[in-house]
């Protein structure tokens, strides 16, 4: 899976492409520990596989923005990876936006 | 139940994580050889996804990352025609009663495997044995 990330001034877009499963949250976990601003937007435009792991990984971000005091936002999710998101209802939980445009808006 | 042999594949798999991706090449690549499958991509990505979870199991728990193998058996049937993964390991036996089903109104950090297992396809059953554990996971596909 190749990280792409990009800082704004409140906030950092971590755009994603291929497998985001178990063999990546490691990897995945030690880039949030990096983060130092609290708001971020995962663009999974390009991810075409999201596992169990890559779930508990997102689960694990957004607490950690929010005891920051920011969010986690998803944005350009493929429908076959929407689904997973409303099959565990973590659609309800962390907030899921059609493109990175109203995601980066939403935070303000 | 029939089976033609031209529509079964067998893999040995390390048990790494690192490894699993190419269970999912190989169901994606024989399923895109048949004819008429409702929403192909949707019903291709909720198999990788559900043998993804029972692989990742059995490297964190069967395994518990010592070196071992995956033995997968994949095959396309007819009447019903369904496909079927077959998933085999040599490690630790798998407690089914001791799994605990996620509670989805709370983001949950673990727990949402077995469960995608159970959602994504028709049947899901286990039998543990000593040496030869195994999975197996049916999918309708009509």
């Amino acid at each position: 899976m190749e990280l792409k990330s990009r800082k704004h001034p409140n906030l950092t877009v971590l755009a994603l492409s291929g497998r985001f499963d178990s063999s990546e949250s490691a990897r995945m976990n030690a880039w949030f520990e990096e983060q130092t601003t609290a708001n971020v937007v995962i663009n999974l435009a390009d991810v075409n596989f999201v596992d169990s792991s890559a779930l508990a990984v997102m689960v694990k971000a957004m607490k950690r923005c929010r005891g920051q005091k920011g969010e986690l936002l998803l944005c350009n999710l493929q429908q076959t990876v929407r689904v997973i998101f409303e099959l565990t209802r973590l659609d309800k939980a962390i907030s899921i936006y059609d493109t990175e445009a109203e995601a980066i808006k939403a935070i303000g | 139940m029939m089976t033609n042999l031209r529509n079964r594949v067998r893999l040995e798999i390390p048990a790494e994580h690192s490894h699993l991706g190419m269970l999912a090449d190989c169901i994606r690549a024989m399923l895109e050889r048949v004819p008429d499958i409702p929403d192909l991509d949707t019903t291709i990505y909720n198999i990788q996804l559900a043998a993804h979870e029972c692989c990742a199991n059995m490297v964190d728990h069967a395994y518990s990352g010592h070196n071992g193998l995956i033995v997968a058996t994949l095959a396309l049937e007819d009447r019903p025609r369904q496909f079927v993964v077959e998933l085999q390991d040599s490690g630790s036996t798998f407690n089914l009663a001791d799994s605990v089903e996620p509670n989805l109104e709370v983001p949950q950090i673990h727990g949402y495997g077995l469960f995608l297992m159970r959602e994504l396809m028709d049947e899901v059953s286990y039998t543990p044995m000593p040496g030869n554990n195994r999975w197996r996971l049916v999918k309708r596909l009509d």
